[in-house]
């Protein structure tokens, strides 16, 4: 696979590079130190809630805002000096940037291509191509705004991808679409990926990065808080737990005994009746129910619960205030 | 599906244009206003309304007007209005140059064109020609229906009629740089809607647009004098009828030349500031 990668000059150079990022606005330090890459051909996912910095990391690897203080390159271009230049190799998508209502699909896809200096025929030819590709040329002449909520997402990664970009940022790409155009963009992503685009993504889902992501970056309060692979980082913060409730007239605490006796690290439920467990892996799912049955607590109901991004920080805020000051 | 996004994609095929010229940049982005216009002529209609009522509701009832004592002597009323009205479509419309900014900077498009490697400039310059161009439109159509329907026939005739349009754009194309500014610093519609109404508004009545300035309440004429759309009501309203006195054209020029070039630097310089 490797070897019939086209060998590019800069090939080991990151596409994506932050190195100390810092912006403040005012007194609010919106983003600190921030330092990550992602080499070509990567997908680096950028986790975190509303107001932890995603937004303004990617305006600033856009050179949409000036950043404080340190370096960030895309695609080799210093984005404080070479803007310009880096403009012509990277597409944004979703709040980032975004299509013209007004305009038919088609149009939206003339406009930018004839901005990058295509004629009035290869740009169209270029927005028939992508209108096959992202199956919407039944849909060309109509006006964006009459579009749903998946073909507007295809539109607009149609229309970042017309220059033919080699970094793309992509802004919660499957927030509120139904499960099988969220696949459907998932599946066009990672053929893009392995095309060689280089992607940076922000989601709120661990799930996405987990499918997508080469890297993650926990982002929360403008710092990155943690990064490395979605199993890495499971495996630092989150991890899966069994959540049981009893049937009524049942102890919960000789249930947690029960479960601590097996090694495990019950907690009691604030609504007194539920009883958490972390597991290591699925099957011991099957633990829970084997140990309260020996000691004839019955359950009403099991529940299996996945690392949630909630997981992540109630982990990593744990973690950040156990380091020593 | 992926094998053709392969293809469309692949290195091979990589699509690389060389980019556009500043002037290409503006057309083809005037284009796409335009083209927004036309498939959604609403925001024509829309501006015509408020100069097409007050054409018929003020050629009703100041009608009698035409016979006071500081009205110019053998003028009808009709011809007096018609030239304050292009003004006022002229206000008016100039909003809408703002409120569009906004709306493409809301909306994500802005961001989307800054993204790409064209001068920022050019979108505003394409917003500020597409509104020119629905200008002239809005004053034709003002034209046609005074002269068709309400016996519009000034003594300038014909060549006074047309620089009159071309005065009345020219405060539209200066009050429009003027709309992009505050778009560009405000970057909400509703204080430049309160500006237009709150200002805007009763400076058009506190001027020589409606009713001879001497007409006016002594305070009253006091703002006419200095509010420079009488200046540019009276420039308009000399070409229009014909007066051999045009004295008002040249500081009404001036006037729209500075706040012009005021606008286009305060728009610019808004523009440039991060999103």
């Amino acid at each position: 696979m490797t070897a019939l990668m086209p060998s590019r000059p800069d090939d080991r150079q990151p596409m994506i590079e932050a190195i100390d990022v810092s912006k403040t606005f005012g007194s609010v330090c919106a983003l600190d130190s921030v330092t990550l890459s992602a080499p070509r051909g990567s997908v680096l996912a950028l986790l975190g809630h509303n107001g932890a910095g995603k937004t303004t990391l990617v305006n600033i690897l856009t050179a949409m805002t000036p950043l404080s203080s340190g370096t960030a390159r895309v695609a080799g271009f210093d984005v404080a000096t070479d803007a310009r230049k880096m403009r012509e190799v990277i597409g944004l998508t979703g709040q980032f940037a975004s299509v013209d209502e007004r305009l038919s699909g088609r149009a939206n896809l003339v406009l930018i291509a004839r901005l990058l200096g295509a004629d009035r025929k290869a740009a169209k030819r270029r927005a028939d191509t992508l209108l096959e590709v992202f199956d919407l040329t039944g849909a060309a002449k109509r006006l964006a705004k009459t579009y749903s909520g998946g073909m507007r997402r295809r539109l607009d990664l149609a229309v970042c991808l017309v220059g033919s970009p080699d970094v793309i940022f992509l802004d919660e790409p499957t927030t509120g679409l139904d499960p099988s155009s969220r696949i459907n963009l998932w599946e066009i992503v990672e053929t893009l990926v392995e095309q060689g685009t280089t992607v940076l993504l922000t989601t709120q889902y661990l799930d996405e990065a987990d499918r997508l992501a080469d890297t993650i970056a926990v982002l929360s309060d403008g710092s990155v808080v943690a990064s490395g692979t979605a199993a890495q980082l499971k495996g630092q913060v989150g991890q899966l737990s069994v959540t049981v409730t009893l049937e009524p007239g049942h102890d919960p605490v000789a249930a947690c005994v029960a479960l601590e006796r097996a090694g495990m690290a019950p907690a009691i439920g604030s609504d007194g009746v539920t009883i958490t467990t972390p597991v290591g892996a699925s099957k011991e799912l099957a633990t829970v129910i084997r140990v309260l049955d020996d000691d004839g607590i019955e359950a009403a109901e099991l529940a299996f619960g996945e690392p949630t991004l909630d997981d992540v920080y109630l982990a990593l805020a744990k973690k950040t205030a156990h380091q020593p000051a | 599906m992926t094998s053709t996004l392969a293809r469309a994609q692949g290195s091979a095929t990589a699509i690389r244009w060389p980019g556009s010229s500043l002037w290409s940049q503006i057309m083809i982005l005037t284009e796409r206003s335009l083209g927004a216009l036309i498939r959604d002529p609403q925001i024509i209609l829309f501006g015509l309304l408020q100069p097409i009522v007050m054409l018929f509701l003020f050629t009703q009832v100041f009608a009698n007007l035409g016979s006071t004592p500081n009205f110019p002597p053998g003028i009808s009323y009709v011809d007096y209005l018609v030239p304050a009205v292009l003004v006022d479509n002229a206000v008016q419309s100039s909003l809408q140059s703002g409120v569009g900014l906004v709306e493409d900077l809301k909306n994500g498009v802005v961001s989307r064109l800054r993204s790409l490697p064209i001068q920022p400039a050019s979108m505003l310059v394409a917003r500020s020609l597409s509104d020119l161009t629905r200008g002239v439109v809005q004053v034709v159509v003002i034209l046609l229906l005074a002269t068709t329907m309400l016996g519009y026939s000034p003594g300038g005739g014909f060549g006074g009629m047309a620089a009159s349009l071309f005065l009345a754009l020219m405060v539209g194309w200066a009050l429009g740089w003027v709309f992009l500014a505050f778009g560009t610093w405000l970057r909400r519609a509703e204080p430049m809607q309160n500006i237009s109404f709150i200002a805007l508004f009763p400076l058009m009545f506190a001027s020589s647009a409606y009713v001879p300035v001497a007409d006016l309440p002594s305070w009253l004429q006091v703002v006419a004098q200095v509010n420079p759309l009488t200046y540019a009501v009276d420039a308009t309203r000399a070409v229009a009828l014909g007066f051999a006195n045009t004295s008002a054209v040249v500081p009404a020029i001036v006037i729209c030349s500075i706040i012009t070039a005021a606008g286009v630097i305060f728009a610019i310089l808004g523009f440039r500031r991060p999103l």
